[in-house]
């Protein structure tokens, strides 16, 4: 008997295959996703270290009034240039980030031991500016402490004196947590992909099969009307794990191909070995995301009618993703039971090199395999109701 | 065999069946006659067990539907009303999907699909594929997964309907053909004079209840109308109107 459901899955596969456009298609969606993100890392990444190692020009405006400054800055490996007449205006058009506004009487200020003011003008809503902005107040904080340490110096003053707290940064961040940035994508990524990998099949093969009135004839056959739903989720699986299958590689192999690690900065330590745990930790999202999709597209009486539903599940499901970052870091009991957040932050401990507990994975599988199990059974009720004939 | 005995299905308040009795004998072929929305196709539905009777009993081949539904599953061949193939496979892929769920082995399947094939002249499409197929050409895959697994009770619901003249003769043909090997053949129409030529017995079904039956000549006796169309409207005992 179980033979049959498998004749059921075959057909299926055969069907959907025989529909190559729309197969291909849905491969390439994760091909095209992981593309996306891969330009957006590198776009990024080349930004940051471009503008950290870059030569910096300073547009300068009073120069005349503090050469000392100047050449300080230009020690620093910073080039001056006049800045434009009007620097407020240059400013907010965005031709420059940044300029530094010396007035006349800086000169006199500083000559005589008093605070001399200077301007920084730079334009808060550009986030390319703040990069400039930073650097050229690091620099002028430098020059300022400097100078400052000379005078007491002179003074006979320990500089001491006035360091009251020195502060030391420890950070904890691992090198990988750093590259987070960019995996922090991928746990939702991933639930999108098994959400969407046989979509099309699934819809199909239910609410297709009610539209072209294939249905009636079909559930006709000798055997148990529910085993129809199973042999169509069960064609589902191989599309859904061989989407997920070229999305991961794709991923490691952006990392692989694309010198992201050195751009970030950082070594990234995502393998083989952690793809495949990832591959594992998701087959029962995979149950899931089939047996949820069979069931909402059978209740839909035309293609067109699921294909409005079956995003909006695919949404929902992989939101809790995006609430990872707000979450306690420790995974909780509650977190492992609710189906794909669990596996959602199980992945994220995979990307940031921690160890996963193996009661973790247990509990998240057990919980979600368990639902996949009850949408079944209401899917396979739903076939041997006469409701599923009614148009 | 098919034995129907008092069967009876409502849904909601509308009693779609009510109270239906009759029998439809091996080597004969038994139409079920009535206007349209008069309770066939639910007949129907519960002899291949899709619906559940709310009363009384039906049989095939001495197996009750409600109890056996899979016994009874496979010793009929249906042609439902709703005849959609898969638009994606060919002829003989649509017909050997049907075939291997009735669990035919692989050697019989194959040639019973060719006899199939040959018998209603489909050897020019039988390896296209089912998209573009002309209504003719869907009905003659329909009919073939219906008798792939070579099913002693052959139930056709409408079997002509949306066919043209030739279509309609080669359809009588085989239904005539199926006659001659022994097997019951239990089928509905709204049109008399279609069936009137074919059926051995008639059973005509207004408003979900069993007007009269019998033969063509007893129903003309029985009416005492000499045409068969007046006869049957006799026999519905019904006012002409729309319906």
């Amino acid at each position: 008997m179980i033979r049959k459901i498998l004749v059921v899955t075959q057909k299926e596969i055969l069907d959907h295959l025989r529909d190559y456009r729309t197969a291909l298609t849905t491969l390439l969606w994760g091909l095209f996703v992981i593309s996306l993100i891969g330009g957006m890392a590198m776009l990024l990444g080349t930004n940051l270290r471009e503008q950290i190692e870059k030569p910096f020009t300073l547009r300068v405006a009073g120069m005349e009034n503090a050469p000392n400054l100047l050449s300080f800055l230009e020690q620093q490996n910073i080039i001056i240039e006049p800045a434009p007449p009007d620097p407020k205006a240059a400013v907010s058009t965005g031709d420059i980030p940044v300029v530094l506004i010396i007035p006349p009487e800086y000169s006199e200020d500083f000559s005589s031991g008093k605070t001399a003011a200077v301007q920084l003008v730079y334009d808060s809503t550009r986030t390319s500016a703040a990069v400039d902005k930073t650097r050229v107040e690091d620099l002028l904080e430098g020059y300022d402490r400097y100078i400052g340490l000379l005078r007491l110096s002179v003074r006979g003053v320990s500089p001491e004196v006035i360091h009251v707290v020195q502060i030391e940064n420890v950070d904890t961040a691992t090198p990988q947590s750093k590259a987070l940035l960019f995996f922090s994508t991928l746990p939702y990524l991933i639930i999108a992909v098994i959400f969407s990998g046989a979509a099309s099949l699934i819809t199909d093969a239910t609410a297709g099969e009610r539209e072209r009135e294939s249905l009636e004839p079909l559930l006709i056959n000798p055997l148990p009307r529910g085993w129809f739903a199973i042999g169509k989720m069960l064609a589902a699986i191989p599309f859904i794990v061989l989407n997920l299958l070229i999305t991961l590689s794709a991923f490691v192999m952006l990392f692989r191909v694309l010198p992201l690690g050195e751009i970030i900065g950082v070594r990234i330590g995502f393998d083989a070995g952690a793809l495949a745990i990832i591959l594992l930790l998701c087959l029962p999202v995979v149950l899931l995301a089939s047996a949820v999709q069979t069931l909402v597209a059978s209740f839909t009486k035309t293609v067109k009618e699921a294909n409005t539903h079956l995003p909006y599940i695919a949404l929902l499901v992989s939101l809790p993703g995006a609430l990872i970052p707000f979450l306690p870091v420790k995974p909780a009991l509650w977190m492992m039971l609710t189906p794909i957040l669990g596996q959602q932050v199980l992945m994220n401990q995979i990307l940031r090199s921690e160890p996963i507990s193996a009661m973790n994975v247990i509990i998240a599988s057990l919980g979600t395999i368990l639902l996949s199990i009850i949408f079944t059974f209401i899917a396979v009720k739903f076939y041997e109701s006469e409701r599923i004939l009614s148009r | 065999m098919i034995q129907v005995q008092d069967l009876s299905k409502s849904f909601g308040k509308i009693k779609a069946v009510n109270h239906v009795s009759f029998s439809a004998l091996d080597g004969q072929i038994t139409g079920l006659l009535g206007p349209n929305g008069a309770g066939k196709s639910t007949v129907l539905r519960m002899l291949y067990t899709l619906f559940k009777p709310d009363e009384g009993t039906a049989q095939v081949d001495g197996y009750d539907v409600s109890r056996f539904p899979l016994e009874v599953k496979k010793r009929i061949g249906v042609l439902a009303d709703a005849r959609g193939i898969y638009p994606r496979l060919t002829a003989r892929e649509n017909i050997r999907y049907y075939g291997r769920l009735h669990g035919v082995e692989k050697g019989a399947l194959e040639k019973q699909i060719d006899l199939l094939i040959r018998l209603l002249d489909m050897q020019s499409i039988a390896d296209r594929k089912a998209a573009g197929f002309s209504t003719g050409e869907k009905l003659k895959v329909a009919i073939a997964r219906t008798l792939v697994h070579n099913p002693q009770n052959v139930l056709l619901d409408e079997p002509t309907n949306g066919l043209d003249v030739i279509s309609t003769r080669a359809m009588r043909r085989l239904i005539l053909r199926l006659k001659e090997e022994g097997k019951c053949i239990l089928l509905t129409s709204h049109i008399m004079q279609e069936v009137a030529a074919l059926c051995d017995h008639l059973v005509i079904i207004s408003q979900g209840n069993i007007t009269a039956s019998g033969t063509a000549d007893e129903l003309r006796q029985l009416t005492g109308q000499s045409d068969l169309e007046d006869a049957f409207v006799a026999a519905l005992g019904m006012k002409e109107e729309w319906g």
